[in-house]
């Protein structure tokens, strides 16, 4: 319990460091950053996770169940690749004046990955997956 | 909400609580990271900064970027993990319960603030941005430290519980909370494959979605900001050039030639960004402390002031401390790859110097002053 208080007390105060720290930094309009972090959290709130239930939902009214662990994990790792590589395949960061930053086809390179990805997910899924038997380890039954 | 308007049986405590210890190590391991690039860009007084090994700071900031990357598909399903949460009836009970939970949406707002701010500067995309990035990044990652540990004060029960080898667990549920949390690191590692050789050269080959390409660029190395871009073509291709060093009893300024005729050097050494990439380069010049010396300074006590002929910005000058002043791979450096420096890479002259931040490495040198002895 004493552990726990020292963690909430610590935790406190170093958010009001950050939060002194925001407010006297010369280079920071602490505006923006409450804007942003406003943002961030709505939109992930209310946009990013009702369309994730929604693929889900999809997902569990039309995949057979025996495929359907591939199927999320193709669908979570084309999410994740997506979300990380959309800025570079939007390409707004790209200066005319510099050719090494941001210098590959990502737009192109993305849906190589997306299809490995997919293929991936069309491999049949192994016999073992199907059968009960190969979770219970040697001794399960003498505990 | 009406019960079953989340049905999927893969969210429990315990998948909720492996995610959160596996977050706890990202998050850990990109603060401190990234909390020691900060102090040796801003060092504090009792702060030292070694200048070897060479490649360390690449591999911190490496380390920093890959991790930040990697943390998207464990946050994400974390969060979806508990989605459900979000909708809890009522929505305070009392003022603790409150509090507990303006904490954790100041946790998940800070948490997804650095991934987000992080993706968009490795990117370069500004514009979305309504602060300063580094700033902001450093500041908001204090608020996730500190919200993080209140968190984890007041879910530790919760986390012990879950975790204990007691709880009981249907088989389908445990299968399919193995699944998922496969599945998160799957896509962490597939992300890490397909970006992380911007700074680990075995990878560059896979490295399809990474911001950089470490032999891509002028003279085969990446380039942050140009020379049109700093505003300092005609002032670096000025034949009247000269290169001011001034100590505190003496002071020359060299010219093109003067400075071709001094001892040259060559060392191999990585430029390292900040934003995760870093390539090697063999470059060719005059250490830094057979300069301070011909001013008639202890080159081993030496802090030095190196200052860009850029007009403005950020970067134009730094300190070289005496750690970096001394050692003999500490250059200003006139060749890249044997060949006099492109524009880019800082015409006529630029510091090179190991473990060092990329944005430290001026460009474009105009003048070197020697500041104190330490």
């Amino acid at each position: 319990m004493r552990a726990r208080g020292a963690l909430v007390v610590a935790g406190i105060l170093i958010m009001g460091y950050a939060a002194a720290g925001a407010l006297t930094d010369p280079d920071l309009a602490p505006a923006g950053v409450l804007l942003f972090l406003a943002g961030v959290l709505i939109g992930h709130d209310i946009i990013v996770m009702p369309a994730v239930l929604a693929v889900g939902a999809v997902i569990a009214r039309y995949v057979p169940s025996r495929r359907r662990p591939a199927v999320i994990a193709a669908t979570v790792s084309a999410a994740a690749l997506i979300f990380v590589a959309l800025p570079l395949v939007l390409g707004f960061g790209r200066p005319a004046d510099n050719p090494s930053a941001l210098p590959s086809p990502y737009g192109r390179n993305l849906a190589v990955v997306l299809l490995v990805i997919a293929a991936g997910a069309a491999v049949p899924p192994l016999r073992r997956a199907t059968g009960r038997k190969s979770f219970e380890r040697p001794g399960d039954e003498a505990r | 909400m009406r019960p079953g308007a989340f049905p999927s049986r893969s969210r429990s405590a315990r998948l909720t609580s492996q995610l959160g210890l596996a977050l706890g190590a990202t998050f850990a391991v990109c603060f401190l990271t990234g909390l020691l690039s900060h102090v040796i860009q801003h060092p504090p007084t009792w702060f030292r900064w070694p200048s070897r090994p060479v490649t360390l700071y690449p591999f911190t900031q490496g380390v920093h970027v890959a991790t930040g990357l990697a943390t998207v598909p464990l946050l994400g399903v974390k969060l979806w993990s508990v989605y459900p949460r979000l909708f809890t009836w009522p929505p305070f009970r009392s003022v603790t319960h409150a509090a507990e939970r303006a904490s954790v949406a100041v946790l998940v707002a800070a948490a997804l603030f650095q991934v987000v701010s992080g993706i968009l500067n490795v990117s370069r995309w500004y514009a979305p941005m309504p602060f300063y990035f580094p700033a902001g990044h450093y500041w908001v990652a204090w608020l996730v430290v500190g919200a993080m540990l209140v968190h984890i004060g007041v879910q530790l029960p919760a986390v012990r519980a879950a975790l204990a080898r007691t709880t009981t667990e249907a088989d389908q549920d445990r299968l399919s909370r193995r699944n998922l949390l496969g599945t998160a690191g799957a896509a962490a590692a597939l992300i890490t494959l397909t970006t992380v050789g911007q700074t680990f050269r075995p990878l560059s080959g896979l490295a399809v979605l990474a911001p950089r390409l470490p032999d891509v660029g002028p003279q085969g190395v990446p380039v942050n900001t140009t020379a049109a871009g700093a505003a300092v073509v005609s002032l670096v291709t000025d034949p009247s050039y000269q290169l001011e060093v001034a100590g505190p009893g003496r002071r020359v300024s060299l010219d093109l030639a003067a400075l071709n005729a001094l001892p040259q050097h060559t060392a191999e050494l990585p430029i390292a960004c900040v934003e995760g990439w870093s390539a090697s380069g063999l470059w060719t010049g005059i250490r830094l402390r057979d300069l301070v010396a011909l001013v008639g300074a202890d080159p081993e006590r030496a802090t030095v002031l190196v200052e860009s002929l850029q007009a403005g910005g950020r970067y134009r000058a730094t300190t070289v401390a005496p750690e970096h002043t001394r050692d003999p791979l500490t250059l200003v450096a006139l060749r890249l790859g044997g060949e006099p420096l492109h524009l880019d890479h800082g015409y006529p002259a630029r510091l090179i110097a190991p473990n060092r931040p990329g944005v430290l490495q001026t460009k474009w040198i105009g003048r070197i002053t020697l500041l104190e002895s330490r």
